[in-house]
């Protein structure tokens, strides 16, 4: 029954402080707001990146290009030799004339270009697709290692211009998401110091304004935890009011801009689970009662005296 | 109800203490007056019964607890027992008398049962019980005291402490404030006035502890102000 009261009382005190303040209190929310979007973005992102890197991934392949002079047995037997490979899912022989329509259809904006060609200069290739995207190096490794493949591949005197696959640009895929995570941790640092600096006044003014307040419960011996509460949850109310801001707008990013963009970008798998939203969202209810508690903490623990 | 043994209060090395080597027993249900020029250690006499400060030695033990020993969180508990007066009053502008004196229940966790009983009831001990609603702005000086009398002792604390409490008042209502006080003494409160008032002081005949430069310099049980101060 007490508690009871002690909680309506608290939330009451807490939303007349903000009321009284509520210039600070409002740059406290928006910076808060700020950072947690900034949060909410950058976890987004990252969740966005690897899915585009994991279908990336998949979509790795090997692509060994033929010497136009190889003999069709020695094609044959690196095929073979290539199909018994466990981490091989498949393995298909692309000939000059296919890779040259193929060539044609990526090239019809501009057909003039491949009319102009005389002969056929591109080679034929065996393309491979593999279980496990993270074997890449290993078989091409042993590819080049590879006799058959020495003999009969387009460029004898360099083997490794000969082989065409993804890693390099995955591993630059994941290059650019250690910097985005990087750059993303400073920003989110550094506007959480801020939010931290701006609660921390907007609990130091709401102390001010009560003061009096405050010095007739310590008369008459109210709990030291009672006269802190009220602050510490105005900072949260603040923080949380940040983050429902935050998840907001990044509802409203998803809703609406990552369906336009993934029109755009049909190739890229822009879009999260609901799953993920969901974490998101808790992530940020969560850091925001983390800022919430500690910048109000800290306020009081240099101005509130008890 | 109050024991001080051996206690002084240095505020800065090097300089004479505030108190020196105070001796003091205030037994249940007394009424004691605490006299002194500004400067003789009344203040400094009422902040360490409060532990709002600490001796720099002796012993201070309050309600039955040694103020030296508590635990800094056990403090509003001590002060729980002991109702304060001012007197620049302490009200806050913002409330009736009746929210004044709730405030001090509801702060310390009353139920709103408790504080809708006592509240009027105190407030009717004190003489103001048409007065609930009004302001601190709409209530004479004497008025405003008989508030913050009634807020110190509406949680009936076994100690009332007074600190100049008609300092602000005129001498007629002063008479009224002072035997506002005998009547909570009468209910087995003990009652601690610190003063300049010479003529109420001389006029209660009662218990009187005289400071002077930090030391006890006389204590009669039936006293009057003095004469050579």
């Amino acid at each position: 029954m007490a508690m009871a009261i002690n909680v309506g009382y608290f939330i009451k005190e807490s939303f007349v402080s903000f009321r009284r303040n509520w210039v600070m209190s409002l740059g406290a929310v928006i910076t808060i707001y700020l950072s947690l979007l900034l949060v909410g973005a950058s976890v987004g992102t990252s969740m966005l990146v690897n899915q585009v890197v994991r279908s990336v991934e998949e979509k790795v392949t090997i692509r060994i290009f033929i010497a136009d002079g190889a003999a069709a047995e020695d094609v044959q037997a690196l095929q073979d030799a290539l199909s018994a490979d466990e981490r091989v899912k498949s393995i298909r022989y692309v000939s000059k004339e296919e890779a040259l329509s193929e060539f044609k259809e990526s090239m019809a904006e501009s057909p003039e270009i491949v009319e102009q060609l005389e002969v056929n200069p591109l080679p034929a290739s065996l393309d491979l697709e593999l279980n496990n995207p993270s074997d890449v190096q290993a078989v091409v490794d042993d590819i080049k290692a590879n006799e058959t493949f020495l003999k009969i591949c387009d460029r004898p005197d360099d083997p490794e211009k000969s082989l065409k696959y993804g890693q390099q640009v995955v591993n630059q895929l994941f290059t650019f998401t250690r910097i985005l995570r990087v750059v993303m941790a400073v920003f989110i640092v550094m506007l959480g110091v801020i939010s931290l600096i701006f609660i921390n006044n907007a609990i130091r003014l709401a102390i001010y304004a009560r003061r009096k307040e405050i010095g007739i419960m310590r008369l008459v011996g109210a709990s030291n935890w009672f006269i802190r509460t009220p602050f510490l949850m105005e900072g949260v109310i603040q923080s949380l009011i940040g983050a429902v801001l935050a998840i907001g707008s990044l509802a409203i990013v998803q809703l609406y801009a990552l369906p336009k963009i993934s029109e755009a970008m049909p190739f890229l798998p822009l879009s999260l689970s609901g799953g993920s939203s969901v974490q998101i969202a808790l992530i940020l209810v969560v850091g925001g009662i983390i800022i919430g508690l500690i910048g109000s903490g800290l306020a009081l623990r240099r101005y509130l005296k008890v | 109800m109050i024991s001080m043994r051996n206690v002084s209060k240095k505020y800065v090395a090097g300089k004479p203490p505030a108190l020196a080597d105070v001796n003091v027993e205030i037994e249940q249900g007394e009424f004691v007056f605490l006299v002194g020029h500004s400067g003789s250690g009344k203040s400094t006499f009422i902040k360490l019964l409060q532990r709002e400060i600490l001796p720099s030695t002796g012993q201070i033990i309050v309600a039955g607890q040694d103020v030296n020993k508590l635990k800094h969180w056990k403090v509003p508990y001590l002060r729980r027992n002991i109702g304060c007066v001012f007197q620049d009053f302490k009200l806050l502008p913002n409330k009736t008398s009746y929210e004044n004196v709730a405030f001090a229940l509801e702060v310390i966790g009353r139920s709103k049962h408790v504080i809708r009983t006592q509240v009027p009831e105190v407030l009717r001990l004190v003489g103001l019980e048409d007065k609930m609603n009004s302001y601190p702005d709409e209530l004479s000086g004497g008025e405003q005291q008989r508030v913050s009398i009634a807020r110190a002792f509406v949680n009936r604390p076994p100690i009332l402490l007074a600190d100049e409490p008609t300092g602000n008042l005129d001498p007629a209502t002063s008479l009224g404030i002072m035997s506002l006080f005998s009547r909570i003494n009468k209910t087995g409160t003990t009652v601690l006035v610190a003063t300049h008032d010479r003529e109420m002081v001389d006029s209660m005949r009662r218990r009187v502890i005289a400071l002077e430069g930090g030391r006890i310099i006389r204590d009669q049980s039936r006293g009057v102000y003095g004469y050579g101060d």
